[in-house]
């Protein structure tokens, strides 16, 4: 009996023995084809990477820039875009509202709404509130406004401007006394100085008379700036520069003075 | 008999303890001994798997993913990634006379049937050649690199004795493109001409091969200038041409071409004259290109403060020699005007009140007296003027010479590097083939004040909105630059109908950021060239294609409401605005 118990005990170690044996060989078995799977999905990996390469390679060879140039030349037909198809800032869409040429007619609008004495009315508003996120590019332009504007041109926009605010005031009841204040006070100022005045206050009128009906601040400027190049406005191309950039001060340095004024 | 049974008993009592214990000793032996195998069985099994480990199972994990994947020669791509030169396992065609047994007829057809079919798949390919190959019954090549459409369709032949092997091969997917700059790998796997004989140890290295190596080349941006430039060269009857594109703040070779060029995928044929890069190999008397650093040499030094003094511009007769100019400017000219016209007399007198040693020191300083500093191994060396006195000074006829780009001959590369520190504020900075990091620029050497380079933009403008440049102008790009047509010296002086004509031109003049540099060696006057053969019908026309095509693609946008201020030189000018 205690030879069975024995025996029965050493078959037992012999059974656990061989059950642990059988665990490890399957426990090796499955991590040997997990290995092999991952082998295979690593070969497979290599493989596709290579199809991949070879695919584009292939597609860099017909795409190569010969064959595409050769394509266009027969199929095609594009050309590198020219500078008026972009438009880099509102500054440029602006400018496309100007006129062909100098004495071009106006275009043709429909509304009668005088917008350009609002936009002369709120962007001092703007630009007075929130003078310290100015772009410094226009506080540039506009310095450069003033440099080469001469000394007239400055002071008729101011004109301008206090003419404008009136309107709106009027218009929206609302007051700007010191604002009309200093404009006034700046006027007496100028009429001393007499003759330029008078041909100053006759560009004003015609110039928003102009604006009136386009309804641009910078259109008055082309206005002007056409009047005075009148001699040298059969010049094409290059004349042409100087009535943009005239245009483009002239909406900066409205911007400014109406910084003054609300101030 | 009690004691007896008794001591019977005990006797066979003891006899049976006895054998109890016998058996037990017997039993635990046995036992030992199948613990002991047990041991030395795990421990046998142990060391089997152990050895096995050790010797067989490491090996097919030895290939590692990453090292599978480990291209045997690096990869070359562009700025932006764009390969331009990869290990390709590209398929050849082998033929194999053993393919259908020892003995008999190698091929099923006749060789002749089998050499037209196959010259019917590869027109190019030489008939008589693949006849002799066949009929030799040696294994060779047939052809080396097969495109698979091209090896089905010899499979489509039936004949077992060609055969595909796949090999690593260098591919440039590009073709031709860059092929100067890139060289080309031979039948041993070694790199030749250019930057795969500069890189190959990089390319090879299994470190670093891995990654691609970008160069500064943009690849639209070479596609253009290289068929812009063979435009050019068709239209003019050049004999070749060359051009460059830089980026001028940080000596980026954005494109550069020679033409004609080589296939680097046809390594059998790659090897031969058009190897040669002229952009970095061959040296030109590059003529009145040079005229816009000896003004900025002058205006640097002091010497030209007012652009509106006037020169007298009659021939100038020094050391026995007389200065021409192309045509007759009137009596006298100013600096603005000599430059518009190309004046070699003014530009001369000029170069003579600046003196020999200012001039010299301004083309050391941009590195005209040695080799040009790029990547490339191909690098000519100027023909510098040695001067003539022991001290290497400059007589001044030679300083008048050289003021107007004869008397020194160096090449392409050393214009446009000149010209980029002539544009960018006045630093010279050495080209690179390579991508450069933004924030690691090199800092290069000054040679002009600021103030110089921006007067130089301004003069360099007014040349292509008025002078000689003026085919250059691309509307929007606010090109400025300087035409130089020089005649090549041949046996007993200079040879009137041989010319080297060059645009040299920087975009956009109100901040430049490239400078283009378009070559053309020997045009003729030709119908498309209204039949000049000088720079401004030939050299600025490319140039004025050119930077349309390439200046978006690089960044700059075309303003024509945009331009660098000339209006302060523009009354200078006898028939611009003002006068």
């Amino acid at each position: 009996m205690i030879l069975s118990a024995q025996r029965l005990r050493s078959i037992g170690w012999l059974a656990l023995l061989a059950v642990c044996g059988a665990l490890v060989m399957i426990l090796s078995f499955r991590v040997n084809a997990l290995r092999s799977q991952v082998h295979r999905a690593e070969g497979q990996i290599v493989a596709l990477k290579q199809q991949k390469m070879y695919l584009e390679t292939e597609f860099e060879t017909r795409a190569n820039q010969q064959q595409l140039k050769a394509w266009n030349d027969l199929e095609f037909g594009y050309v590198a875009p020219v500078a008026g198809q972009y438009l880099e800032n509102e500054r440029q869409l602006a400018v496309l509202s100007k006129p062909a040429e100098p004495d071009a007619p106006a275009p043709i609008r429909v509304a009668t709404v005088d917008d350009s004495v609002i936009a002369a009315a709120a962007f001092p508003a703007l630009s007075g509130s929130n003078a310290a996120v100015r772009p410094l590019s226009e506080t540039h332009e506009a310095e450069h406004a003033d440099d080469d504007g001469g000394a007239g041109k400055p002071r008729s926009r101011a004109l301008d401007h206090a003419a404008a605010t009136a309107t709106l005031a009027e218009k929206l009841g609302t007051l700007h006394a010191a604002g009309a204040r200093q404009a006034d006070a700046a006027d007496e100022k100028r009429e001393k100085h007499g003759k330029p005045i008078a041909k100053r206050t006759a560009t004003v009128d015609k110039a928003k008379s102009t604006a009136s009906r386009e309804g641009g601040a910078q259109t008055k400027a082309v206005g002007k700036s056409a009047r005075s190049d009148s001699k040298s406005a059969a010049k094409s191309g290059r004349e042409a520069k100087p009535a943009v950039k005239t245009a483009q001060k002239t909406i900066h340095g409205d911007r400014k003075t109406g910084v003054k004024t609300s101030r | 008999m009690n004691q007896l049974t008794a001591s019977a008993a005990i006797a066979t009592g003891r006899v049976q303890l006895a054998s109890v214990r016998q058996r037990l000793l017997v039993t635990a032996k046995v036992r030992v001994l199948v613990v002991a195998v047990g041991f030395v069985f795990l421990t046998l099994t142990a060391l089997v798997r152990l050895t096995q480990l050790g010797l067989f199972e490491q090996a097919p994990d030895r290939r590692s993913l990453a090292e599978a994947l480990l291209p045997p020669r690096g990869e070359i791509t562009d700025r932006n990634g764009v390969p331009l030169a990869r290990a390709f396992p590209s398929y050849s065609l082998w033929f194999n006379p053993k393919a259908l047994g020892e003995g008999g007829n190698p091929l099923v057809k006749t060789p002749e049937e089998v050499a037209r079919a196959l010259v019917q798949i590869f027109p190019d390919a030489d008939y008589k050649d693949l006849v002799e190959r066949l009929k030799s019954g040696r294994g060779s090549y047939l052809r080396k690199r097969v495109l698979p459409e091209e090896a089905n369709k010899v499979f489509a032949l039936g004949e077992p004795a060609l055969e595909f092997p796949r090999e690593n091969q260098r591919y440039y997917p590009q073709g031709s493109l860059a092929a100067n700059v890139l060289g080309y790998v031979d039948e041993e796997g070694k790199g030749h001409v250019g930057m795969e004989q500069v890189l190959e140890p990089r390319l090879l290295d299994p470190a670093q091969r891995g990654t691609p190596v970008a160069l500064s080349i943009d690849s639209r941006a070479q596609g253009a200038l290289e068929d812009e430039l063979l435009r050019g060269m068709q239209e003019s009857n050049a004999k070749g041409a060359a051009g460059i594109v830089l980026d001028v703040d940080s000596g980026e070779v954005v494109a550069l071409a020679s033409l004609p060029s080589f296939n680097p995928n046809r390594s059998d044929r790659a090897f031969n004259d058009l190897v040669f890069n002229r952009v970095s190999n061959q040296v030109y008397e590059l003529g009145s290109t040079f005229k816009p650093i000896t003004i900025a040499a002058a205006i640097d030094a002091g010497v030209v403060t007012d652009l509106s003094v006037r020169y007298p511009a009659a021939p100038l007769h020094i050391a026995g020699r007389t200065i021409h100019d192309s045509h007759n400017f009137g009596a006298s000219l100013n600096v603005p005007e000599a430059l518009i016209h190309s004046s070699n007399i003014v530009t001369a007198q000029v170069a003579d009140k600046l003196g020999g040693p200012l001039l010299k020191q301004t083309m050391m300083a941009l590195h005209m007296n040695q080799r040009p500093t790029i990547e490339l191994p191909a690098r000519g060396f100027p023909l510098w003027p040695r001067g003539e006195n022991k001290a290497g000074d400059w007589s001044r006829i030679t300083t008048m010479t050289v003021s107007y780009g004869h008397g020194i001959a160096v090449t392409p590369l050393h214009l446009a590097c000149a010209y980029a520190a002539l544009v960018n504020g006045g630093i010279w900075r050495p080209a690179t083939l390579f991508k450069v990091d933004p924030a690691h620029i090199p800092a290069g050497t000054r040679v002009f004040k600021a103030s110089t380079s921006a007067r130089i933009r301004q003069l360099l403008r007014m040349i292509v909105a008025d002078g000689t440049g003026r085919k250059a102008d691309a509307s929007g790009f606010r090109v400025g630059g300087k035409t130089g047509s020089a005649e090549k010296p041949g046996n007993g002086g200079y040879r009137k109908t041989s010319l080297v004509a060059t645009f040299a031109a920087a975009f956009p003049m109100d901040k430049p950021r490239y400078v283009v540099i378009a070559m053309l060696d020997e045009p003729q006057g030709t119908a498309a060239t209204s039949g000049q053969r000088t720079a401004a019908w030939n050299a600025a026309p490319i140039v004025g294609r050119v930077v349309p095509r390439i200046g978006p693609l690089l960044g700059v946008v075309p303003d024509a409401s945009r331009d660098v201020d000339i209006s302060d030189l523009s009354p200078l000018i006898g028939n611009g605005e003002g006068e």
